[in-house]
């Protein structure tokens, strides 16, 4: 694949910050791609010394790919909106291949009732969570998206404000009841389970 | 179910939160009367929101990484690695974690440590491993922990050893002090095991209460010779020369292996170690489990770190009150910074050690306790002979009960002890400079409160007391009060009031302790004087914690009504404010403002998370948001712009709300000159900044940074000293004091103060770049590559470039290595974010006499509004440009002109 160019990156951006969803279908994988690449860096640890910080390694991609000198600070937030869209796809696509490899193997598997508490711990309730993040999306998209902003965009409150357009307070509000109703879907796989 | 549905809920969910829990049930009855399901989901959806506590707040990324490091754990439990079958894990160390296991075929409990695979990529982490096992092998010594097999499978490198049942010294340590004879039996067993250990040419260079095992019986296996290096056997390496002859199995020189706290400083140092290095971590230990903590701890590793190089060990009577000079003398002896000046021999340890334990146990005279009165007699006695060299009769009488074969020893280690007491407390003793307009004043330091039931301990006591404790004080005319930040980090059960005070070079400290019981706060403060030691004034107060703010302003007043009468001063009428009345608020500003004084990019995000917070729930809360707006500033891994803007719109809330806050003018002065170039009104912030608390190190060094970029060396020379004053042991202030010389072009003081940064904190601000620059300027290139490489190795930056480096310097000499900085720079433009690439750039192609190139760059800082430029009228580094009228012109644009 080709490389493009910081400046045709920048001009996908624009495009599409200024309203023309075709331009994402040409972002995303590109994004996807620098973003998996420096994932698996930090994740395997590769980067000795680096505190794990999402914001610092969708940073990280942004500056490598976007001639950030000629784009506002609002394309940088849709930036991080898409980012934290693949940061999820990227996590889940590892916890997905995690717990099949163990499943293949002949690791005693740990039964999610064994677990004390509702977390988002194991490969499995990354699963879940997504899952489960689908099923709100479907009767509200906009708290689907906080959390995705927040949990896996690792963006602030004000950030994820910014993003969407919205104000802080509306975003706690739509994040407490987001927060508490995932909470509740966890917790009744995990009773399910047991 | 349908949105419309979700919102409903939504609405009554929201709306029933804002109710207490007896309201709610009404209201939710009324709400949903005749929707039973309606009624439980809102009311299982609060139940979940009570419990989900932090649920979802970790960010993806984080969970996933730390899961993966756990991953490999619970993957292995269960299952077998050749004949053993792998039970639990049990402890996690520096190379790989340890589990139990049943060895199948001879039925017994093992000790299996697995080898971390990012380790076991690395060739000479493999080599170090089975050097170790080998090597602790060889020894076939009872205190040492036998290895039965190393083995590789597929899976990973392990080593297979036996399991003993028992508790590491730390946890002894951490459980209960531990008794002078138990000290003793301990420090015998490790030393008679290392012994054996010199003998065959093997150094631990690991020596820490993580790595000794004790059994129940008392009896004890040192493990991990993960570090233990050979010594080719040599005649010449006999203790006391260096032992660095082994070439295969030397560790990578610079490479720090050990716990910072246990090194030696030539280990710290990354020089060259030998057999004595073991010795002084076996005093680190002894020191440690007598006195409860290490001799060089310090709040940061960095800390540590400069206490281990420059400071002297606390003296083990400032802890412990009791314990014989003798073991005072062989602890001192331990912990000498210079090797030749500590024991020679593990085995001259082993026989003092001995023979301290026989005495011990038939309770010789010679093991009384040397009381802080002997002690300060002797003291004495040495002063007023000025001769330190001289036994005085009074310190023969001191110790006149010493073992017979050991009282010369005694004695001399006692006075050896002495003279470094006697040079310790002249040193320390406060500094007093004239370029300061505040040393005229008192100058005092308030500690964080320190709690007398540890169970039972809230920082908003332990902080909020002291800083309104400080507000108080500051308001004082005739007082110089260290600021919050700087005295933090003495938040600890352990406080040495004194101790603190001199290394804040202050005239008084006060330091206060607490206790919590039955809705009351009982206090007691003292007033040390640091000159001698004694307490002046003793404050006592027993106040109801239901108000917190009303009691913390009610025991700040009544300590500065005691402190008044004695400084003879009054306040300046114009008081500090607390801003706030939201106690969450409250804490959340003292959390945020010790992030920031950490000043690691990631920490001030936090910074800036944790203030966003404060100001979230108290929005008039001025001095947060004067926090949060420093905050932006101290993060400069971020975009510049986005900095810049934050940082404005908390300043301009700051000052909107409080005109009179002296942080928010300092930050404003920062933003004027460092990014909008309007070097007037920066001017006039920091003033204002100064003039409105002259006790703020802060504002000192600001202003000193504005007088830098405008080449007025004397003056900001004078205001990062005043900064230093004020807190004498932030990095910050004392860089900024290198960068004065260096723009000063006072090279040779600059790298001694640029020397002095690093040994205070490697990890800080990049001293290292400016120490090379400072000697690249002097022409001192091989000193600079030292450094450099130094820096590099340090960093961990990839072997290839350090190499190519390397190669650069070794056939073109330094305009070689320049040639290829300048090169890897223009390939790296991307990371202009930074703050000061281009400029560097510049700098380095100016150096490399690529006129056209530096200027390409100085254009693109331009354009970036990287903090470097407002440097640009001073900059050494830029000299050669400075005849072509396009740097005339840039001058002129950027307001320099």
């Amino acid at each position: 694949m080709i490389k493009p160019s910081p400046h045709q990156l920048t001009k996908l951006l624009r495009a599409w910050s200024d309203g023309k969803p075709e331009a994402l279908d040409e972002l995303a994988p590109l994004v996807y791609e620098e973003l998996h690449r420096l994932a698996s860096h930090y994740m395997r640890g590769e980067r000795a010394g680096h505190t794990l910080q999402t914001t610092e390694l969708v940073n990280e991609a942004y500056l490598r790919l976007i001639d950030w000198k000629n784009v506002q600070w609002q394309n940088r937030a849709h930036f991080f909106g898409v980012a934290a869209q693949m940061m999820r796809r990227i996590l889940v696509d590892f916890a997905r291949s995690r717990h099949y490899a163990k499943r293949g193997g002949e690791a005693r598997n740990v039964s999610l009732a064994e677990a004390a508490g509702v977390t988002v711990e194991r490969d499995e309730d990354f699963i879940a969570l997504d899952d489960a993040l689908e099923r709100l999306t479907a009767i509200d998209a906009r708290q689907g998206r906080i959390v995705e902003l927040r949990f896996f965009g690792g963006l602030s409150v004000e950030e994820t404000a910014e993003v969407l357009k919205i104000s802080s307070r509306t975003v706690m509000r739509n994040w407490s009841v987001a927060q508490a109703w995932l909470y509740r879907e966890l917790g009744e796989r995990t009773n399910d389970d047991a | 179910m349908t949105p419309e549905r979700w919102q409903q809920i939504n609405e009554l969910y929201h709306h029933a939160l804002e109710l207490d829990a007896d309201q709610q049930a009404i209201f939710l009855n009324q709400a949903c009367a005749g929707d039973a399901e309606l009624r439980d989901d809102v009311e299982s959806l609060i139940a979940s929101h009570n419990h989900a506590g932090s649920f979802l707040v970790e960010p993806a990324l984080k969970v996933a990484a730390r899961v993966l490091g756990e991953a490999r754990a619970t993957l292995l439990v269960g299952r077998k690695l050749s004949h053993y079958r792998i039970e639990s894990l049990i402890g996690v160390g520096g190379m790989g974690e340890v589990y139990l296991a049943e060895d199948t075929r001879l039925d017994r409990k093992v000790a299996v440590k697995i080898l971390n695979t990012q380790f076991s990529q690395h060739e000479s982490n493999l080599d170090r491993f089975i050097q170790e096992a080998k090597a602790a092998s060889a020894l076939n010594h009872p205190n040492i922990l036998v290895i039965h097999e190393i083995g590789v499978s597929d899976e990973a490198h392990y080593i297979v050893s036996e399991f003993i049942e028992g508790k590491t010294l730390r946890e002894m340590i951490s459980e209960s002090p531990l008794q002078l004879p138990e000290v003793l039996d301990i420090s015998v067993q490790v030393a008679n095991a290392l012994c054996t250990a010199h003998e065959a040419h093997l150094i631990h260079r690991d020596i820490k209460p993580e790595n000794i095992m004790i059994r129940p019986d008392g009896y004890l296996k040192i493990l991990d010779f993960g570090l233990a290096k050979i010594i080719e056997q040599n005649p010449q390496s006999l203790p006391g020369l260096e032992g660095d002859t082994a070439k295969p199995n030397q560790t990578a020189k610079g490479v720090i292996m050990g716990t910072v706290n246990y090194m030696s400083p030539e280990q710290a140092k990354g020089e060259p170690v030998d057999q004595r290095t073991d010795i002084f971590s076996l005093g680190v230990m002894m020191h440690e489990m007598l006195a409860g903590r290490t001799p060089f701890a310090g709040a940061t590793i960095s800390e540590t770190f400069a206490n281990l190089i420059n400071a002297e060990p606390q003296p083990l009577s400032s802890f412990t009150v009791d314990q014989p000079v003798e073991v005072q003398r062989i602890i001192f002896k331990l912990l000498r910074k210079n090797p030749d000046e500590r024991f020679h021999t593990m085995k001259e340890v082993l026989t003092d050690l001995k023979h301290m334990r026989e005495a011990v146990k038939s309770g010789e005279p010679s093991v009384r306790s040397g009381s802080p009165g002997d002690q300060a007699r002797v003291l004495e006695a040495a002063r007023a002979k000025g001769d330190t060299n001289k036994q005085s009769s009074d310190s023969q009488l001191a110790f006149s009960g010493s073992i017979p074969r050991h009282k010369a020893l005694t004695v001399i280690g006692l006075l050896t002890l002495l003279v470094g007491a006697i040079g310790l407390g002249s040193y320390f003793l406060p500094a007093k400079t004239t370029a300061s307009s505040i040393v005229e004043k008192t100058s005092i330091a308030v500690l964080p409160l320190r709690p007398i039931n540890t169970s039972n301990r809230d920082q908003l006591y332990e902080l909020g007391i002291a800083d309104a404790l400080i507000l108080r004080l500051s308001s004082m005319q005739g007082l110089s009060v260290r600021s919050l930040s700087a005295t933090r980090k003495y938040a600890d059960i352990e406080q040495d009031p004194i101790a603190a005070g001199r290394e804040q070079e202050v005239d008084y400290v006060l330091a206060s302790n607490y206790q919590l019981a039955g809705g009351k706060i009982r206090i007691t403060s003292q007033l040390f004087n640091v000159a001698n030691g004694q307490i002046e004034e003793t404050y006592k107060g027993e106040k109801g914690t239901a108000d917190i703010f009303a009691m913390q302003d009610a025991i700040a007043g009544e300590v500065e009504n005691n402190l008044s009468a004695r400084f003879a001063t009054t306040s300046s009428g114009r008081e500090a404010r607390r801003g706030t009345t939201n106690e969450e608020a409250y804490r959340l500003y003292l959390q945020g403002m010790y992030l920031i004084g950490k000043r690691s990019p990631a920490d001030a995000q936090e910074a800036v998370a944790v203030l966003e917070q404060a100001v979230r729930l108290d929005p008039n809360y001025a001095r947060a948001w004067a926090g949060k707006a420093n905050a932006h500033l101290a993060d400069f891994s971020g975009n510049p712009h986005t900095q810049y803007q934050r940082s404005m719109e908390a300043v301009n809330k700051a000052l909107a709300l409080d005109d009179n806050l002296a942080e928010a003018h300092s930050v404003l002065c920062s933003n004027k000159m460092s990014y909008e170039w309007d070097f007037d009104t920066a001017r006039r912030e920091c003033e204002r900044a100064v003039a409105l608390d002259a006790n703020s190190s802060l504002a000192h060094l600001y202003y000193s940074r504005y007088l830098n970029g405008q080449g007025r060396s004397d003056a900001a020379i004078a205001e990062v000293k005043s900064a230093i004053d004020l807190e004498p042991t932030s990095l910050a202030s004392q860089r900024q004091y290198g960068m004065c010389l260096y723009y000063a072009r006072r090279y040779p003081e600059a790298v001694t103060q640029f020397k002095r940064v690093v040994a205070m904190d490697k990890g800080f601000g990049a001293p290292y770049n400016w120490l090379i620059s400072t000697l690249e300027m002097q022409g001192n290139y091989s000193e600079a590559f030292e450094w450099l490489m130094k820096m590099k190795a340090l960093y961990k930056e990839p072997e290839e470039e350090i190499q190519a480096y390397r190669t650069a310097y070794q056939t073109s000499g330094w305009p070689g290595l320049l040639r290829e900085r300048a090169r890897r720079r223009d390939a790296m433009s991307f990371r202009a974010a930074r703050g000061s690439l281009y400029f560097q750039g510049a700098i380095e192609q100016a150096k490399v006499g690529n006129k056209d190139q530096a200027f390409k760059y100085l254009e693109q800082s331009y354009r970036a509004r990287e903090y470097w430029m407002m440097f640009l009228k001073v900059e050494p580094g830029l000299d050669s440009l400075r005849p072509d009228p396009r740097f005339d012109e840039l001058v002129r644009r950027v307001g320099l002109g």
